[in-house]
Protein backbone atom coordinates (compact mmCIF):
# COMPACT_ATOMS: atom_id res chain seq x y z
CA UNK A 1 0.00 0.00 0.00
CA UNK A 2 2.86 2.33 0.85
CA UNK A 3 4.50 1.66 -2.60
CA UNK A 4 1.33 3.07 -4.51
CA UNK A 5 2.40 6.69 -2.35
CA UNK A 6 4.80 6.64 -4.30
CA UNK A 7 3.42 6.99 -7.28
CA UNK A 8 2.19 9.78 -8.62
CA UNK A 9 1.26 10.61 -12.41
CA UNK A 10 3.07 13.48 -14.38
CA UNK A 11 2.14 14.45 -17.20
CA UNK A 12 3.98 16.76 -20.06
CA UNK A 13 1.95 19.31 -21.68
CA UNK A 14 -1.90 20.07 -21.38
CA UNK A 15 -4.12 18.23 -23.58
CA UNK A 16 -7.21 20.42 -24.76
CA UNK A 17 -10.21 19.97 -22.63
CA UNK A 18 -12.58 21.32 -24.81
CA UNK A 19 -12.17 22.55 -28.48
CA UNK A 20 -14.02 25.73 -28.66
CA UNK A 21 -15.92 24.29 -31.47
CA UNK A 22 -17.58 22.49 -29.84
CA UNK A 23 -18.86 25.02 -27.24
CA UNK A 24 -19.60 24.03 -23.00
CA UNK A 25 -23.15 23.56 -22.17
CA UNK A 26 -23.89 24.34 -26.27
CA UNK A 27 -24.12 28.48 -25.61
CA UNK A 28 -22.13 31.52 -26.50
CA UNK A 29 -19.47 32.62 -23.71
CA UNK A 30 -21.19 35.50 -21.09
CA UNK A 31 -18.82 37.40 -21.35
CA UNK A 32 -14.45 37.28 -22.35
CA UNK A 33 -12.24 39.49 -19.91
CA UNK A 34 -8.61 40.89 -20.20
CA UNK A 35 -7.85 38.13 -17.17
CA UNK A 36 -9.64 35.86 -15.03
CA UNK A 37 -8.32 34.83 -11.68
CA UNK A 38 -10.53 31.38 -10.26
CA UNK A 39 -9.99 31.79 -6.21
CA UNK A 40 -10.44 34.71 -4.12
CA UNK A 41 -7.80 33.90 -1.81
CA UNK A 42 -4.91 35.89 -0.89
CA UNK A 43 -2.91 34.73 -4.02
CA UNK A 44 -6.21 35.19 -6.53
CA UNK A 45 -7.48 38.58 -4.62
CA UNK A 46 -3.93 40.14 -4.83
CA UNK A 47 -3.41 39.09 -8.67
CA UNK A 48 -6.47 40.90 -9.28
CA UNK A 49 -5.95 43.84 -7.55
CA UNK A 50 -2.87 44.72 -9.38
CA UNK A 51 -4.27 43.73 -12.45
CA UNK A 52 -7.57 46.08 -12.33
CA UNK A 53 -4.76 48.44 -11.15
CA UNK A 54 -3.50 48.45 -14.25
CA UNK A 55 -7.03 48.95 -16.02
CA UNK A 56 -7.24 45.64 -17.29
CA UNK A 57 -10.84 44.18 -17.22
CA UNK A 58 -10.72 41.29 -14.62
CA UNK A 59 -13.04 38.74 -13.56
CA UNK A 60 -12.05 37.50 -9.73
CA UNK A 61 -14.32 33.85 -9.56
CA UNK A 62 -14.59 32.57 -5.61
CA UNK A 63 -16.51 29.15 -5.60
CA UNK A 64 -17.64 30.26 -1.85
CA UNK A 65 -20.26 32.27 -0.66
CA UNK A 66 -17.80 34.57 0.48
CA UNK A 67 -14.03 34.86 0.34
CA UNK A 68 -12.54 32.79 3.09
CA UNK A 69 -15.57 30.47 3.18
CA UNK A 70 -13.42 27.28 1.95
CA UNK A 71 -10.59 27.73 4.19
CA UNK A 72 -9.34 28.04 7.92
CA UNK A 73 -6.58 27.81 9.61
CA UNK A 74 -5.38 29.96 12.87
CA UNK A 75 -2.98 32.50 10.63
CA UNK A 76 -0.71 35.47 11.14
CA UNK A 77 0.08 37.85 8.14
CA UNK A 78 3.40 39.23 8.31
CA UNK A 79 3.60 42.73 8.52
CA UNK A 80 6.45 44.07 6.04
CA UNK A 81 5.70 41.92 2.98
CA UNK A 82 2.04 42.99 3.18
CA UNK A 83 2.89 46.39 3.70
CA UNK A 84 5.26 46.88 0.60
CA UNK A 85 2.29 45.47 -1.34
CA UNK A 86 -0.47 46.72 0.39
CA UNK A 87 0.82 50.49 2.12
CA UNK A 88 -0.46 50.39 5.55
CA UNK A 89 -2.82 48.19 5.24
CA UNK A 90 -3.06 47.84 9.31
CA UNK A 91 -5.41 50.97 8.93
CA UNK A 92 -8.18 49.10 6.80
CA UNK A 93 -7.89 45.31 7.79
CA UNK A 94 -9.84 44.40 10.55
CA UNK A 95 -7.22 42.42 12.30
CA UNK A 96 -6.93 40.63 15.55
CA UNK A 97 -3.73 41.05 17.64
CA UNK A 98 -0.28 42.76 17.20
CA UNK A 99 2.11 39.94 17.65
CA UNK A 100 4.22 41.37 19.97
CA UNK A 101 5.68 37.53 20.78
CA UNK A 102 6.84 34.64 19.15
CA UNK A 103 7.54 31.20 20.95
CA UNK A 104 8.03 27.63 20.37
CA UNK A 105 6.95 25.32 22.75
CA UNK A 106 9.14 21.76 22.57
CA UNK A 107 6.56 19.59 23.98
CA UNK A 108 6.46 16.07 25.90
CA UNK A 109 3.72 14.75 27.68
CA UNK A 110 4.26 16.55 30.64
CA UNK A 111 6.99 19.13 30.20
CA UNK A 112 7.04 21.75 27.92
CA UNK A 113 11.00 23.40 26.96
CA UNK A 114 9.90 26.93 25.64
CA UNK A 115 12.16 29.70 23.55
CA UNK A 116 10.53 33.48 22.98
CA UNK A 117 11.25 36.81 22.19
CA UNK A 118 8.91 39.31 22.73
CA UNK A 119 9.19 42.86 22.61
CA UNK A 120 7.08 46.17 22.58
CA UNK A 121 8.91 47.30 19.49
CA UNK A 122 7.29 44.91 17.65
CA UNK A 123 3.79 46.50 18.33
CA UNK A 124 4.74 50.03 16.70
CA UNK A 125 4.63 50.47 12.77
CA UNK A 126 5.55 49.06 10.53
CA UNK A 127 5.12 45.91 13.02
CA UNK A 128 6.12 42.18 12.38
CA UNK A 129 2.84 40.13 12.41
CA UNK A 130 -0.89 40.57 13.09
CA UNK A 131 -2.77 37.50 13.84
CA UNK A 132 -6.27 37.30 11.48
CA UNK A 133 -9.05 35.21 10.86
CA UNK A 134 -9.20 34.17 7.76
CA UNK A 135 -12.49 35.16 6.27
CA UNK A 136 -11.54 38.82 7.75
CA UNK A 137 -7.95 38.99 6.03
CA UNK A 138 -9.91 37.50 2.59
CA UNK A 139 -12.84 39.52 2.31
CA UNK A 140 -10.92 42.19 2.53
CA UNK A 141 -8.09 41.44 0.07
CA UNK A 142 -11.33 40.65 -2.39
CA UNK A 143 -13.09 43.92 -1.73
CA UNK A 144 -9.90 46.13 -2.26
CA UNK A 145 -9.64 43.68 -5.61
CA UNK A 146 -13.51 44.58 -6.30
CA UNK A 147 -12.84 48.54 -5.12
CA UNK A 148 -9.63 48.44 -7.88
CA UNK A 149 -12.28 47.86 -10.56
CA UNK A 150 -12.05 43.97 -10.63
CA UNK A 151 -15.26 41.89 -10.83
CA UNK A 152 -15.83 39.48 -7.99
CA UNK A 153 -18.51 36.92 -8.79
CA UNK A 154 -18.94 34.75 -5.36
CA UNK A 155 -20.65 31.63 -5.62
CA UNK A 156 -19.33 30.60 -9.24
CA UNK A 157 -17.05 26.67 -8.62
CA UNK A 158 -14.74 26.89 -12.08
CA UNK A 159 -14.10 23.35 -12.65
CA UNK A 160 -12.29 23.59 -16.17
CA UNK A 161 -9.88 25.64 -17.81
CA UNK A 162 -11.05 25.78 -21.51
CA UNK A 163 -8.04 25.38 -24.61
CA UNK A 164 -7.89 26.27 -27.92
CA UNK A 165 -5.57 23.85 -28.75
CA UNK A 166 -2.53 24.30 -25.92
CA UNK A 167 -3.73 27.98 -24.96
CA UNK A 168 -5.96 28.70 -22.08
CA UNK A 169 -9.03 30.33 -23.31
CA UNK A 170 -11.77 30.72 -20.39
CA UNK A 171 -12.97 28.96 -17.22
CA UNK A 172 -16.28 26.65 -17.44
CA UNK A 173 -18.73 26.73 -14.58
CA UNK A 174 -20.69 24.35 -12.76
CA UNK A 175 -24.29 24.63 -11.67
CA UNK A 176 -25.44 26.70 -10.72
CA UNK A 177 -24.62 29.02 -12.81
CA UNK A 178 -23.58 26.48 -15.79
CA UNK A 179 -22.01 28.38 -17.98
CA UNK A 180 -18.34 29.93 -19.21
CA UNK A 181 -16.17 33.02 -19.39
CA UNK A 182 -13.46 33.38 -21.68
CA UNK A 183 -10.24 35.33 -21.41
CA UNK A 184 -6.80 35.88 -22.71
CA UNK A 185 -5.04 35.08 -19.41
CA UNK A 186 -5.96 32.57 -16.83
CA UNK A 187 -4.93 32.64 -13.79
CA UNK A 188 -5.28 30.16 -11.06
CA UNK A 189 -5.09 30.62 -7.60
CA UNK A 190 -7.81 28.06 -6.63
CA UNK A 191 -5.76 26.33 -3.75
CA UNK A 192 -3.95 23.69 -2.44
CA UNK A 193 -6.30 20.92 -4.48
CA UNK A 194 -6.27 22.64 -7.54
CA UNK A 195 -8.39 20.55 -9.83
CA UNK A 196 -7.87 23.05 -12.71
CA UNK A 197 -4.57 22.23 -13.18
CA UNK A 198 -4.65 18.60 -12.31
CA UNK A 199 -7.64 18.29 -14.45
CA UNK A 200 -6.01 20.17 -17.63
CA UNK A 201 -2.72 18.16 -17.14
CA UNK A 202 -0.91 20.87 -16.21
CA UNK A 203 0.41 20.30 -12.55
CA UNK A 204 0.68 16.30 -11.51
CA UNK A 205 -2.17 14.55 -8.65
CA UNK A 206 -0.46 16.59 -5.67
CA UNK A 207 1.14 13.74 -3.55
CA UNK A 208 0.22 12.69 -0.35
CA UNK A 209 3.50 13.02 0.71
CA UNK A 210 3.84 16.61 -0.24
CA UNK A 211 0.63 17.55 1.57
CA UNK A 212 -0.32 17.85 5.50
CA UNK A 213 -3.99 17.69 6.46
CA UNK A 214 -4.47 20.92 9.83
CA UNK A 215 -7.16 20.92 12.18
CA UNK A 216 -8.08 23.71 14.23
CA UNK A 217 -10.25 24.92 16.84
CA UNK A 218 -11.58 28.50 17.61
CA UNK A 219 -12.02 28.83 21.36
CA UNK A 220 -13.27 31.74 22.72
CA UNK A 221 -12.35 33.81 25.53
CA UNK A 222 -12.85 37.15 27.20
CA UNK A 223 -10.04 39.39 25.77
CA UNK A 224 -8.83 40.19 29.48
CA UNK A 225 -8.63 36.82 30.14
CA UNK A 226 -6.25 35.76 26.91
CA UNK A 227 -4.31 38.88 28.02
CA UNK A 228 -3.67 37.46 31.74
CA UNK A 229 -3.17 33.86 30.84
CA UNK A 230 -0.46 34.52 28.52
CA UNK A 231 0.74 37.60 29.80
CA UNK A 232 0.14 40.63 27.20
CA UNK A 233 -0.86 44.19 26.84
CA UNK A 234 -4.06 44.94 25.44
CA UNK A 235 -4.05 44.61 21.73
CA UNK A 236 -0.70 42.44 21.85
CA UNK A 237 -0.62 38.84 20.78
CA UNK A 238 1.22 36.00 20.26
CA UNK A 239 1.48 33.19 17.77
CA UNK A 240 3.20 30.40 19.75
CA UNK A 241 4.92 27.00 17.47
CA UNK A 242 3.80 23.60 19.10
CA UNK A 243 6.65 21.02 18.53
CA UNK A 244 6.60 17.29 19.80
CA UNK A 245 3.60 15.90 21.94
CA UNK A 246 1.14 17.41 19.64
CA UNK A 247 2.04 15.11 16.60
CA UNK A 248 1.89 12.07 18.50
CA UNK A 249 5.42 10.88 17.77
CA UNK A 250 5.43 11.77 14.10
CA UNK A 251 6.79 14.67 12.21
CA UNK A 252 4.41 17.79 12.06
CA UNK A 253 3.33 20.85 13.85
CA UNK A 254 0.69 22.67 15.79
CA UNK A 255 0.05 26.55 16.34
CA UNK A 256 -1.71 28.92 19.20
CA UNK A 257 -2.75 31.89 17.85
CA UNK A 258 -4.44 34.66 19.77
CA UNK A 259 -7.13 36.43 18.43
CA UNK A 260 -8.96 39.04 20.41
CA UNK A 261 -11.55 36.98 22.48
CA UNK A 262 -10.32 33.57 20.55
CA UNK A 263 -7.54 31.35 21.11
CA UNK A 264 -7.14 29.60 17.63
CA UNK A 265 -5.24 26.21 18.02
CA UNK A 266 -4.27 23.95 14.93
CA UNK A 267 -2.62 21.12 14.71
CA UNK A 268 -1.70 18.82 11.92
CA UNK A 269 0.75 16.43 9.60
CA UNK A 270 1.45 14.58 6.63
CA UNK A 271 -1.53 13.10 4.96
CA UNK A 272 0.48 10.10 4.48
CA UNK A 273 1.72 10.14 7.83
CA UNK A 274 -2.18 10.33 9.15
CA UNK A 275 -2.76 7.29 6.88
CA UNK A 276 -0.07 4.91 8.36
CA UNK A 277 -0.58 5.56 11.90
CA UNK A 278 -4.62 5.48 11.56
CA UNK A 279 -5.06 8.49 13.97
CA UNK A 280 -7.69 10.83 13.71
CA UNK A 281 -6.91 14.74 12.88
CA UNK A 282 -9.68 15.57 15.65
CA UNK A 283 -8.28 13.04 18.17
CA UNK A 284 -4.51 15.02 18.02
CA UNK A 285 -6.35 18.15 18.88
CA UNK A 286 -8.21 16.63 21.55
CA UNK A 287 -5.69 14.80 22.79
CA UNK A 288 -3.55 18.23 22.66
CA UNK A 289 -6.31 20.30 24.90
CA UNK A 290 -6.01 18.05 27.13
CA UNK A 291 -2.20 18.43 27.77
CA UNK A 292 -1.91 19.14 31.39
CA UNK A 293 0.01 22.44 30.41
CA UNK A 294 -2.77 23.22 27.68
CA UNK A 295 -5.74 22.89 30.19
CA UNK A 296 -4.80 25.77 32.12
CA UNK A 297 -4.32 28.01 29.05
CA UNK A 298 -7.87 27.02 27.84
CA UNK A 299 -10.18 26.85 30.38
CA UNK A 300 -13.58 27.79 30.08
CA UNK A 301 -13.03 28.44 26.66
CA UNK A 302 -15.72 27.58 24.55
CA UNK A 303 -15.41 26.33 21.18
CA UNK A 304 -16.83 28.25 18.20
CA UNK A 305 -15.73 26.37 15.22
CA UNK A 306 -13.76 23.61 14.23
CA UNK A 307 -12.33 22.66 10.69
CA UNK A 308 -9.64 21.01 8.39
CA UNK A 309 -7.36 21.92 5.58
CA UNK A 310 -4.21 20.73 3.52
CA UNK A 311 -1.66 22.58 3.05
CA UNK A 312 1.11 21.69 0.77
CA UNK A 313 4.49 21.35 2.39
CA UNK A 314 6.41 19.99 -0.76
CA UNK A 315 8.53 22.77 -1.04
CA UNK A 316 10.68 23.80 -4.23
CA UNK A 317 10.22 20.54 -5.23
CA UNK A 318 7.21 20.32 -5.35
CA UNK A 319 6.52 23.10 -7.67
CA UNK A 320 4.84 22.36 -10.64
CA UNK A 321 5.46 24.16 -13.75
CA UNK A 322 4.20 27.70 -13.45
CA UNK A 323 3.77 29.30 -16.93
CA UNK A 324 1.74 27.93 -19.46
CA UNK A 325 0.19 29.67 -23.11
CA UNK A 326 -2.33 32.09 -21.70
CA UNK A 327 -1.98 30.74 -18.06
CA UNK A 328 -0.58 31.28 -14.92
CA UNK A 329 -0.63 28.85 -11.59
CA UNK A 330 -0.59 31.23 -7.89
CA UNK A 331 -0.05 30.71 -4.48
CA UNK A 332 -0.88 27.53 -2.71
CA UNK A 333 -1.95 25.85 -5.65
CA UNK A 334 1.76 26.28 -7.29
CA UNK A 335 2.87 25.03 -3.82
CA UNK A 336 4.47 28.37 -2.93
CA UNK A 337 4.34 27.37 1.36
CA UNK A 338 7.39 27.90 2.93
CA UNK A 339 7.18 26.78 6.69
CA UNK A 340 5.23 29.61 8.27
CA UNK A 341 4.81 31.63 5.44
CA UNK A 342 1.62 31.24 3.17
CA UNK A 343 -0.07 34.29 3.05
CA UNK A 344 2.83 36.45 1.75
CA UNK A 345 4.14 33.96 -0.63
CA UNK A 346 0.54 33.69 -2.13
CA UNK A 347 -0.03 37.33 -2.26
CA UNK A 348 3.64 38.08 -3.97
CA UNK A 349 3.12 35.38 -6.46
CA UNK A 350 -0.34 36.92 -6.98
CA UNK A 351 1.99 40.28 -7.74
CA UNK A 352 3.63 38.88 -9.97
CA UNK A 353 1.64 37.09 -12.05
CA UNK A 354 -0.27 40.64 -12.57
CA UNK A 355 2.64 42.17 -13.23
CA UNK A 356 3.32 39.26 -16.00
CA UNK A 357 -0.23 39.65 -16.75
CA UNK A 358 -0.07 43.23 -17.85
CA UNK A 359 2.98 43.30 -19.43
CA UNK A 360 1.50 40.33 -21.98
CA UNK A 361 -1.94 42.20 -22.45
CA UNK A 362 0.56 45.41 -24.04
CA UNK A 363 1.88 43.55 -26.41
CA UNK A 364 -1.16 41.13 -27.13
CA UNK A 365 1.11 38.17 -26.53
CA UNK A 366 -0.01 35.31 -24.45
CA UNK A 367 2.74 33.05 -24.76
CA UNK A 368 4.84 31.24 -22.46
CA UNK A 369 7.78 33.01 -23.58
CA UNK A 370 6.35 36.06 -22.54
CA UNK A 371 4.90 35.15 -19.78
CA UNK A 372 7.71 33.70 -18.38
CA UNK A 373 8.60 37.06 -16.55
CA UNK A 374 6.46 35.96 -13.96
CA UNK A 375 8.61 32.67 -13.25
CA UNK A 376 11.72 35.51 -13.52
CA UNK A 377 9.91 37.43 -11.06
CA UNK A 378 9.21 34.91 -8.70
CA UNK A 379 13.12 33.72 -9.30
CA UNK A 380 14.30 36.98 -8.17
CA UNK A 381 12.58 37.36 -5.38
CA UNK A 382 12.52 36.07 -1.65
CA UNK A 383 10.01 33.14 -2.82
CA UNK A 384 12.04 31.26 -5.06
CA UNK A 385 14.70 31.78 -2.99
CA UNK A 386 13.70 30.78 -0.04
CA UNK A 387 12.02 28.33 -1.28
CA UNK A 388 14.98 27.03 -2.76
CA UNK A 389 16.77 27.60 0.34
CA UNK A 390 14.67 25.10 2.15
CA UNK A 391 14.41 22.53 -0.63
CA UNK A 392 15.33 19.60 1.63
CA UNK A 393 12.74 20.40 4.35
CA UNK A 394 10.32 18.25 3.22
CA UNK A 395 12.42 15.63 2.24
CA UNK A 396 14.60 15.61 5.34
CA UNK A 397 10.99 15.44 7.71
CA UNK A 398 10.79 12.34 5.49
CA UNK A 399 14.50 10.92 6.46
CA UNK A 400 14.41 11.26 9.74
CA UNK A 401 10.22 10.58 10.96
CA UNK A 402 10.94 10.64 14.28
CA UNK A 403 13.11 13.75 14.29
CA UNK A 404 10.41 16.40 15.98
CA UNK A 405 9.03 13.60 18.39
CA UNK A 406 12.78 12.35 19.34
CA UNK A 407 14.78 15.76 20.43
CA UNK A 408 11.74 17.32 21.39
CA UNK A 409 12.14 14.51 24.16
CA UNK A 410 16.10 15.21 23.85
CA UNK A 411 15.92 18.67 24.46
CA UNK A 412 13.25 18.31 27.74
CA UNK A 413 15.43 15.74 29.14
CA UNK A 414 18.61 17.62 29.38
CA UNK A 415 16.66 20.55 30.69
CA UNK A 416 14.68 18.44 33.13
CA UNK A 417 17.46 17.69 34.25
CA UNK A 418 19.28 20.66 34.14
CA UNK A 419 16.61 22.86 35.85
CA UNK A 420 16.81 20.02 38.94
CA UNK A 421 19.04 20.47 41.50
CA UNK A 422 21.33 17.57 42.37
CA UNK A 423 23.59 16.86 45.30
CA UNK A 424 26.29 15.26 43.03
CA UNK A 425 28.63 17.89 41.79
CA UNK A 426 28.16 19.77 38.47
CA UNK A 427 30.88 17.81 36.32
CA UNK A 428 29.21 14.86 37.51
CA UNK A 429 25.77 16.39 36.14
CA UNK A 430 27.08 16.88 32.95
CA UNK A 431 28.37 13.90 32.33
CA UNK A 432 24.81 12.35 33.85
CA UNK A 433 23.24 14.17 31.09
CA UNK A 434 24.92 13.45 28.37
CA UNK A 435 24.81 9.76 29.29
CA UNK A 436 21.20 10.29 29.46
CA UNK A 437 20.79 11.79 26.25
CA UNK A 438 23.04 9.47 24.71
CA UNK A 439 21.02 6.56 25.54
CA UNK A 440 18.22 7.98 23.89
CA UNK A 441 20.07 8.41 20.25
CA UNK A 442 23.65 7.54 19.78
CA UNK A 443 25.73 10.06 19.40
CA UNK A 444 26.59 9.24 15.83
CA UNK A 445 23.31 8.96 14.48
CA UNK A 446 22.60 12.50 16.73
CA UNK A 447 25.47 14.14 14.54
CA UNK A 448 24.39 12.31 11.58
CA UNK A 449 21.00 14.22 11.98
CA UNK A 450 22.06 17.44 12.87
CA UNK A 451 24.46 17.13 9.96
CA UNK A 452 21.42 16.66 7.32
CA UNK A 453 19.85 19.45 9.03
CA UNK A 454 22.05 22.06 9.09
CA UNK A 455 22.64 21.17 5.35
CA UNK A 456 18.81 21.83 4.56
CA UNK A 457 18.25 25.07 7.09
CA UNK A 458 20.51 27.77 5.21
CA UNK B 1 -16.52 10.11 18.34
CA UNK B 2 -18.82 11.73 19.79
CA UNK B 3 -16.54 14.65 20.49
CA UNK B 4 -15.71 14.90 16.68
CA UNK B 5 -19.63 15.10 16.29
CA UNK B 6 -19.51 17.90 18.55
CA UNK B 7 -17.17 19.73 16.95
CA UNK B 8 -18.95 19.18 13.21
CA UNK B 9 -21.86 20.56 14.75
CA UNK B 10 -20.34 23.84 15.02
CA UNK B 11 -19.28 24.67 11.37
CA UNK B 12 -21.65 26.07 9.22
CA UNK B 13 -22.27 24.40 6.13
CA UNK B 14 -25.06 25.31 3.41
CA UNK B 15 -25.46 21.55 2.45
CA UNK B 16 -26.74 21.10 -1.31
CA UNK B 17 -29.29 18.40 -1.23
CA UNK B 18 -29.70 18.26 -5.11
CA UNK B 19 -26.09 17.36 -5.88
CA UNK B 20 -23.54 14.77 -3.63
CA UNK B 21 -19.88 16.33 -4.57
CA UNK B 22 -18.08 13.28 -2.81
CA UNK B 23 -18.86 10.10 -3.70
CA UNK B 24 -17.53 6.05 -3.48
CA UNK B 25 -17.51 5.30 -7.10
CA UNK B 26 -17.06 1.62 -7.24
CA UNK B 27 -18.52 0.29 -3.60
CA UNK B 28 -17.03 -3.36 -4.65
CA UNK B 29 -13.79 -2.29 -4.24
CA UNK B 30 -14.04 -1.36 -1.03
CA UNK B 31 -14.59 -4.78 -0.24
CA UNK B 32 -11.11 -5.76 -0.66
CA UNK B 33 -9.80 -2.23 1.39
CA UNK B 34 -7.99 -3.51 4.37
CA UNK B 35 -7.19 -0.21 5.93
CA UNK B 36 -9.50 2.10 4.68
CA UNK B 37 -7.97 5.08 5.66
CA UNK B 38 -10.94 7.40 4.40
CA UNK B 39 -12.78 6.22 7.43
CA UNK B 40 -10.03 7.75 10.17
CA UNK B 41 -8.42 10.67 7.98
CA UNK B 42 -11.52 12.66 6.85
CA UNK B 43 -11.38 15.57 9.73
CA UNK B 44 -15.48 16.18 9.52
CA UNK B 45 -16.37 12.18 9.79
CA UNK B 46 -17.74 11.88 6.11
CA UNK B 47 -17.01 7.93 5.82
CA UNK B 48 -18.42 5.49 8.43
CA UNK B 49 -18.50 1.87 7.96
CA UNK B 50 -20.19 -0.33 10.38
CA UNK B 51 -17.45 -3.34 10.06
CA UNK B 52 -19.89 -5.20 7.77
CA UNK B 53 -18.50 -6.62 4.69
CA UNK B 54 -22.14 -7.06 3.45
CA UNK B 55 -22.64 -3.30 4.08
CA UNK B 56 -21.35 -0.58 1.75
CA UNK B 57 -19.13 2.64 3.22
CA UNK B 58 -21.33 5.55 4.10
CA UNK B 59 -20.43 8.83 2.53
CA UNK B 60 -22.14 12.08 4.49
CA UNK B 61 -21.29 14.34 1.86
CA UNK B 62 -23.63 17.44 3.74
CA UNK B 63 -20.87 17.72 6.26
CA UNK B 64 -17.24 17.67 4.13
CA UNK B 65 -14.99 20.65 4.97
CA UNK B 66 -13.58 19.85 1.45
CA UNK B 67 -10.07 19.52 2.51
CA UNK B 68 -9.84 16.52 -0.41
CA UNK B 69 -7.36 14.36 1.81
CA UNK B 70 -9.62 11.52 0.97
CA UNK B 71 -8.94 11.59 -2.77
CA UNK B 72 -5.46 11.35 -2.35
CA UNK B 73 -5.76 8.69 0.33
CA UNK B 74 -7.70 6.43 -1.09
CA UNK B 75 -5.64 3.23 -2.39
CA UNK B 76 -7.84 2.43 -5.13
CA UNK B 77 -8.47 6.09 -6.31
CA UNK B 78 -12.17 5.25 -5.13
CA UNK B 79 -13.25 8.57 -3.83
CA UNK B 80 -14.50 10.96 -6.89
CA UNK B 81 -14.23 13.98 -4.81
CA UNK B 82 -15.07 17.16 -6.65
CA UNK B 83 -15.67 20.53 -5.10
CA UNK B 84 -19.67 21.15 -4.37
CA UNK B 85 -21.62 23.49 -6.18
CA UNK B 86 -20.99 27.38 -6.16
CA UNK B 87 -22.05 28.66 -2.34
CA UNK B 88 -22.90 25.50 -1.45
CA UNK B 89 -20.73 23.13 1.04
CA UNK B 90 -18.75 24.58 4.23
CA UNK B 91 -18.87 27.89 5.09
CA UNK B 92 -16.14 29.06 7.54
CA UNK B 93 -17.01 31.81 9.79
CA UNK B 94 -14.17 32.34 12.39
CA UNK B 95 -11.72 30.62 9.53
Amino acid sequence: MLKYWYEHKTTDSPHPTVCLSARPYDQAPVKKYDAIVVGAGPAGSSAAYFMAKEGMDVLLLERGAYPGAKTCGGSAVIAEHTHKLFPNFWDELDYERIVTDQAYWFMTEDSILSTGFRSNKLAAAPFNRFTVRRPNFYKWLAHKAAEAGATLLLSHNATEALFDGKQAVGVKISAPQNCYYLADIIILADGVNSMLAERAGLAPRVSPLNLSLYVKETISLPAETIEERFNLLPGHGSTIGLIGYPTAGFNGTGAIHLYKDAISLNVGMSVGDFAKSGLRPHDLLDRLKKHPLMQPLLKGGVVEEYGGSMIPEGGYNAVPKLVHPGLLITGDAASLVNGVHGYNLAMWSGYFAAQAAYAAKKARDFSVKKLSLYRTLLNESFVMQDLKANAGAAALQRDIPYMFDLYTRMANEAAFHSAKVYTMPKRARRVFIFKKITSMQPVLKIIRDVWKTLKVVR
Amino acid sequence: MSDLENAVQLIHFQPDEGWQHVIIAEQDLCKNCQGKPCLTICPSGVFAWNNCDSDPVLVFYKQCVECGACRLICPYENIAFAFPHGGYGVAYRQG
